[in-house]
């Protein structure tokens, strides 16, 4: 399985530092509030939320990123996602139906963008793989568009 | 050929006093009558009240039948609506996958049908036509079913105008009746649909209305209090069973009413490559399920059914599935004997043996144990600290333990040539028949649990499927599930490949 390109962790990173800066702000204000209502001990509230902001900013994304992974090859694409449940889908590149290249702001400034392609299922009608430098992603996109041009005519 | 199919037919007039009295109960009467009660002023205000609304609204009934216009051309079907803002809406015959004729009671009384024309986009009908005479429901049906006759339906849309070159093909052969139910049969189906659901309806239905009733039903007081009053310190076993029994019967009333309602002279016919259905007592529905649409074949049935032979055959097929559950019923209550002939001809479908197939990993019981036991032992110790009896509840937790093993032994899977079976369920016993070459995405899952046992979860998705019970093989060996997944997409590489080289000669 190929990894992610490492600009992806960065992207992880900074999501994750936004979110918990908002979580944190949220945390402290709620205790202020609280303090002045009922009596509780300094960072009852913060510390927890602070630890778990270490948690979920320097050591979870990368674990996230590492969960990570893809293969493709002339007949299918290989995605490996998830750390909790872990997931391993195999999308026929002939049943793909069409397919995207997404880019986010964060995600352009450390150039990686999304290949998302969609078939006819349900459950995994839509498969995202995130971390795809721009060639990259451009190249497996006229790869498939190709095998799905071919398997039309 | 070229030039835009004039839309020249309007529905039929009656549609105008079918539709007004469809929707007038509502707004005709509840409106004066709301006002009648509200206001306190006589009678005679709401029905003027009730006149004036009447008269708007069949007023508006008829702009809308006016503005209201269709035409079928040679290659499309063209309606046109709106009363202000014009909307003209082409529906090309070959994106026609079904067209549906409805016959509710009312437009049976009128003569007319409701005809839908279904593309399968996004689960909605396009075009509706309400309503239309009988005579054109069929006219329209043998239109779109002339142009699939004679057009191959996988051509692409020729622009050409080289659709005069197709040789006509031999007239559909003849409709052959596959599958019927006679009045027993339904009422015996009605049986085993018990349903408390309808019971619960009844009741949201008397909620909505609680204050037209003298009391109010949800008063426990009342209740509680109606019980002691006529049954004085005799508020025993027996009564309570009562009430029970009492409901039981309310719920197998309401499963018969609703199912002989619905599947009233069930009929399901084979034309060609399309399968008629015919149903219905008050609302007569037909619909067609095209064979070359349908991805697998769902069977289901229950323990006490299964006892007696009796099962429910369903197809999901691509595109918009006329019921909830996303599945089309082929015969929702048959024998095995009756639904081998229906299966020969949907496609590469038959039924297994239940010796063919392997059940999944025996660590699947303990992780059903681990999820149902887990739970409810720590629900159960938590509530002994503040209530010491409830350490009575475990006598129950065998029945967990014995409910998981069962839960395995129906469970059960086989990859055999180009058909994957999955069966699932105690109560509810669910198999899937699925042609490998109909797979999308197939994949293997692991939870931290199943990584612990050693297990894999493998899903194969399939076009049409319903989001939440897809076809999934749940606790296998995870070596298994590896193999079981790359032999499916191998199966399928060697239809597709099979394919290309069939239409590359």
């Amino acid at each position: 399985m190929t990894p992610l390109d490492k600009g992806q962790l960065w992207v992880m990173r900074i999501h994750a530092a936004a979110l918990s800066l908002i979580l944190l702000l949220a945390g402290a204000a709620a205790e202020t509030v609280l303090r002045r209502e009922i009596a509780l001990p300094p960072g009852a509230i913060l510390l927890p939320l602070l630890l778990a902001a270490i948690w979920f900013t320097f050591l979870a994304p990368a674990r996230r990123f590492r969960s990570w992974g893809y293969r493709m090859d002339s007949e299918e694409l290989q995605v490996v996602r998830g750390r909790w449940t872990q997931w391993h889908t195999v999308v026929p590149l002939d049943r793909i139906q069409h397919l995207d290249i997404a880019q986010g702001p964060l995600e352009r400034s450390f150039g990686v963008s999304r290949l998302i392609v969609h078939t006819a299922g349900t459950l995994h009608s839509q498969v995202t793989l995130p971390g795809l430098t721009r060639p990259i992603a451009e190249a497996m996109r006229d790869e498939i568009r190709a095998r799905i041009r071919q398997e039309a005519s | 050929m070229t030039q835009a199919t004039l839309a020249d037919r309007r529905v039929h007039p009656g549609a105008i006093l079918l539709r007004f009295i469809q929707g007038a109960p509502s707004v005709v009467f509840g409106l004066p009558a709301a006002l009648a009660i509200f206001s306190k002023r006589g009678l005679g205000l709401a029905l003027l009240a009730a006149a004036v609304i009447g008269g708007v609204m069949i007023f508006m009934q008829w702009l809308r039948w006016r503005s209201f216009r269709y035409g079928v051309g040679e290659r499309e079907i063209v309606i046109e609506s709106g009363i202000l803002s014009r909307n003209r809406r082409s529906i090309p015959f070959h994106r026609v996958q079904d067209v549906d004729i409805e016959r509710a009671l009312l437009a049976r009384l009128f003569g007319l049908a409701k005809v839908k024309i279904e593309t399968g986009a996004g689960g909605k009908d396009e075009g509706v036509l309400d309503s239309v005479t009988v005579e054109e429901a069929d006219r329209l049906r043998a239109a779109v079913r002339a142009w699939h006759v004679q057009a191959p339906l996988a051509a692409p849309p020729d622009v050409s105008g080289a659709a005069e070159a197709h040789t006509p093909v031999a007239v559909q052969p003849e409709p052959h009746l596959l599958f019927a139910m006679d009045v027993k049969r339904v009422l015996v189906f009605g049986l085993f649909s018990f349903s408390l659901v309808y019971l619960a309806s009844l009741f949201a239905l008397l909620q909505t209305f609680d204050r037209a009733l003298p009391f109010n039903i949800y008063d426990p007081a009342r209740w509680v209090g109606l019980v002691e009053h006529n049954l004085p310190q005799r508020f025993t076993v027996a009564a309570a069973g009562f009430v029970l029994f009492l409901a039981m019967l309310l719920g197998v009333a309401a499963g018969v009413l609703r199912t002989l309602a619905r599947d009233f002279n069930y009929r399901l016919l084979s034309e060609g490559s399309r399968f008629r259905r015919e149903r219905g007592l008050f609302t007569r529905t037909e619909a067609v399920i095209a064979k070359r649409r349908v991805q697998l074949a769902f069977l289901s049935t229950g323990p006490i059914r299964k006892r007696f032979g009796w099962g429910g055959l369903f197809f999901q097929t691509l595109g918009a599935a006329s019921d909830a559950s996303g599945m089309q019923a082929a015969a929702p209550f048959a024998t095995r004997a009756e639904m081998e002939p229906i299966l020969a001809e949907a496609g590469p479908f038959r039924l297994p043996q239940l010796s063919e197939l392997t059940m999944v990993s025996s660590r699947h019981i303990v992780r059903a144990v681990a999820t149902s036991v887990g739970p409810a032992l720590a629900a159960v110790l938590a509530a002994s600290t503040l209530f010491t009896p409830a350490l009575l509840l475990l006598l129950f937790m065998p029945f967990l333990g014995i409910s998981a093993a069962l839960q395995r032994r129906h469970h059960r899977y086989d990859l055999h040539a180009d058909l994957l079976f999955i069966t699932r369920g105690v109560w509810r016993q669910q198999l899937w028949a699925v042609p490998v070459a109909n797979a999308q995405a197939v994949s293997v899952s692991r939870s931290w649990l199943q990584r612990r046992l050693g297990l894999a979860t493998v899903s194969v998705d399939t076009a049409g499927a319903p989001a939440t019970k897809g076809a999934r093989i749940v606790d296998i060996r995870r070596e298994t599930a590896e193999a079981l997944a790359a032999e499916i997409a191998a199966g399928r590489r060697a239809y597709s490949s099979g394919r290309k080289s069939g239409t590359d000669r």
